[in-house]
C-alpha cells in the first residue's frame, strides 16, 4: 500500500497504463488482479479530494470495467471453440503455401448472394434530381457565403469591438470579483456566487470568474456524490496538472438556479 | 384472403428484402423483416430458408453478439443474409489466389489473437510470403470489402462480412490441422 498521495496517484497511473497496454497489444486480459485492483481504489478513493483526482480514479475504474468485459469475451471465445494458441496459427501460417491457404479459405467461405438493381422508379427520381441541381459553380458560390458566416467563439477584444465590455470595464469587473473572493475561507457553491437577478450580470459573473479560475487566484471543485460544484480558495502550494471543466450557463439554467436560491 | 396466398406474398417480399441490396450492406435487420412481414417472420424466413435450400442457398442471421441464447429483440437487431450453403468452389471468388491466401492467413491469425491484432503484426507475418506492396494493397482492399476493419490506433479487426461469410471454426480447424505433405517438405 503506498504512503504518500503522489504515490497513491501513481498507483492509479500503473492501473490504467497497464489497462491500456493490454487492451491495445490484445494481450491476454487475464495479466491483471482486478479484485486486487478494487480493493486497491477502494482504499484510495476517501484519500481524492480535487476534481482532477476523481477523475483519474473514474478513468481506473473504466479501464479496470473494460478489462472484465475484455475477460468475458476472453472466455465466451474459449467456450465457443474458437480459442487457439496464436503461436500454433502462426506456425502454421508460414509451413502453408499460397495455395494451401487459398484453399483453407474457400472451405470455410460461404459468400453472400446479393444483387444490385436499378428500378424505373429509382431511375425517374435520379432524373429529377438531376435536372433540379444547381451547377457546381453556383454551388460552390453558396458554400463559400455560408462559410463566411460560421459560428465562432468570441475574444474580450471582439466583446469590446461590439461595444459588450470596455477595456476598463473588464479589468474593473475583474478585480471587484477578486475582491470578493479574497476572503473566501470556506468552500462557496458555483451558482449561489454567480447567479444574479439579471441574466446578463449572471453571464458576465460565468465570464469573469473562468478568467480567475484559470490564473489560479480560486480553485474549481466537483463533488461528484451531491453534484455540485464548489469554488475553493486556491490551494497554491499544490502541484496540479490543469484540466478544462466546462460549465454551459444559458437561460434556462439561469432561471433554474435563481429560482431554487428564491425557493 | 386465402392463408396460402398471403404466405407465398410474404415468402416473396421475404426473398427480395434478403436478395436485392436496398442500404449500403447486403441482406436485411430483423426489425426491417419484422416490419415487412410481420410479428411471425421469423416463421416466414424458416419457410424461405427452406426453399432456398433446394437451390444451394439459406439464410445466415449474424447477432451483433454472440450468447447462448437470443431474445426477440437480438433477433430484431441481428442482420439476415442469404449464402450459399456449401462452401464456395474457387471460380466463384474471381479473385488471384495469392489474395485469398493474405485474407486466409490475416483472419485465422486475428481470430487466434481474440478479433483483434495490430495491422503491423498482421503484415510482419504476411511479409515472410509476400512483398509489402501487396500487403498493403490486399489489407486495404479487404478492409474497403468489409472482411477486415480497421480502427484509428492500426488495430484490425473481424469485419461484417467474415461474420457474415466465413465458418470461422472450420477456417482454423483447417489451418491449425495443417500438416506438410512429403511433397511440401521435399519443396
Amino acid at each position: 500500500m503506498p504512503q504518500r498521495k503522489d504515490e497513491y496517484y501513481e498507483e492509479l497511473a500503473k492501473i490504467i497504463n497497464l489497462c491500456q497496454s493490454i487492451r491495445t497489444k490484445g494481450e491476454d486480459p487475464f495479466l491483471i488482479d482486478i479484485p486486487q485492483k478494487l480493493q486497491l481504489l477502494r482504499k484510495l478513493l476517501p484519500k481524492w479530494k480535487l476534481i482532477e483526482e476523481l477523475l483519474m480514479d473514474a478513468e481506473a475504474m473504466k479501464e479496470l470495467s473494460l478489462m472484465v468485459k475484455l475477460q468475458s469475451d476472453w472466455i465466451k471465445r474459449k467456450a465457443s471453440g474458437l480459442f487457439i494458441d496464436p503461436f500454433l496459427i502462426r506456425a502454421k501460417i508460414s509451413l502453408m503455401g499460397k495455395k494451401e491457404l487459398a484453399s483453407a479459405f474457400l472451405s470455410s467461405w460461404h459468400p453472400i448472394v446479393s444483387l444490385e438493381q436499378l428500378t424505373s422508379k429509382k431511375l425517374e427520381e435520379a432524373l429529377d434530381y438531376w435536372r433540379a441541381l444547381i451547377p457546381l459553380s453556383q454551388r460552390l458560390k453558396e458554400l463559400e457565403e455560408v462559410r463566411k458566416i460560421e459560428e465562432s467563439t468570441l475574444s474580450i477584444s471582439d466583446l469590446m469591438k461590439l461595444k459588450f465590455l470596455s477595456d476598463r470595464t473588464f479589468e474593473e469587473e475583474l478585480l471587484r470579483m477578486k475582491e470578493e473572493l479574497k476572503n473566501l475561507k470556506e468552500p462557496i457553491d458555483y451558482w449561489k456566487f454567480v447567479v444574479k437577478e439579471d441574466y446578463e450580470s449572471t453571464i458576465l459573473r460565468a465570464y469573469i470568474l473562468s478568467f480567475i479560475i484559470s490564473e489560479g487566484y480560486v480553485d474549481l471543485m466537483f463533488n461528484p456524490i451531491e453534484e455540485r460544484i464548489l469554488i475553493l480558495p486556491s490551494s497554491a502550494s499544490k502541484k496540479k496538472t490543469p484540466r478544462s471543466f466546462p460549465i454551459a450557463v444559458n437561460y434556462e439554467k439561469w432561471m433554474e438556479k435563481k429560482n431554487e436560491r428564491r425557493g | 384472403m386465402n392463408e396460402e396466398v398471403k404466405i407465398s406474398r410474404k415468402l416473396r417480399r421475404a426473398a427480395l428484402l434478403l436478395l436485392f441490396q436496398h442500404h449500403r450492406l447486403p441482406g436485411a435487420k430483423g426489425w426491417e423483416l419484422r416490419k415487412a412481414l410481420g410479428k411471425d417472420y421469423m416463421k416466414i424466413i424458416k419457410l424461405l430458408n427452406r426453399r432456398l435450400e433446394e437451390l444451394g442457398l439459406e439464410i445466415k442471421i449474424v447477432h451483433e453478439s454472440g450468447s447462448e441464447e437470443y431474445t426477440e429483440e437480438d433477433f430484431d437487431r441481428a442482420r439476415f443474409y442469404v449464402v450459399c450453403k456449401s462452401p464456395a468452389i474457387e471460380e466463384l471468388s474471381g479473385w488471384r489466389i495469392d489474395s485469398l491466401a493474405v485474407l486466409a492467413a490475416s483472419i485465422a491469425y486475428i481470430i487466434s489473437k481474440q478479433g483483434r491484432v495490430n495491422r503491423s503484426e498482421v503484415e510482419e507475418l504476411l511479409r515472410e510470403k509476400f512483398p509489402d506492396w501487396k500487403i498493403e494493397y490486399d489489407l486495404n482492399n479487404f478492409i474497403r470489402r468489409g472482411y477486415l476493419s480497421e480502427d484509428d490506433s492500426g488495430n484490425l479487426y473481424i469485419g461484417w462480412r467474415t461474420r457474415a461469410e466465413i465458418d470461422k471454426k472450420t477456417l482454423l480447424e483447417i489451418i491449425a490441422g495443417y500438416f506438410p505433405s512429403e511433397e511440401n517438405q521435399k519443396l
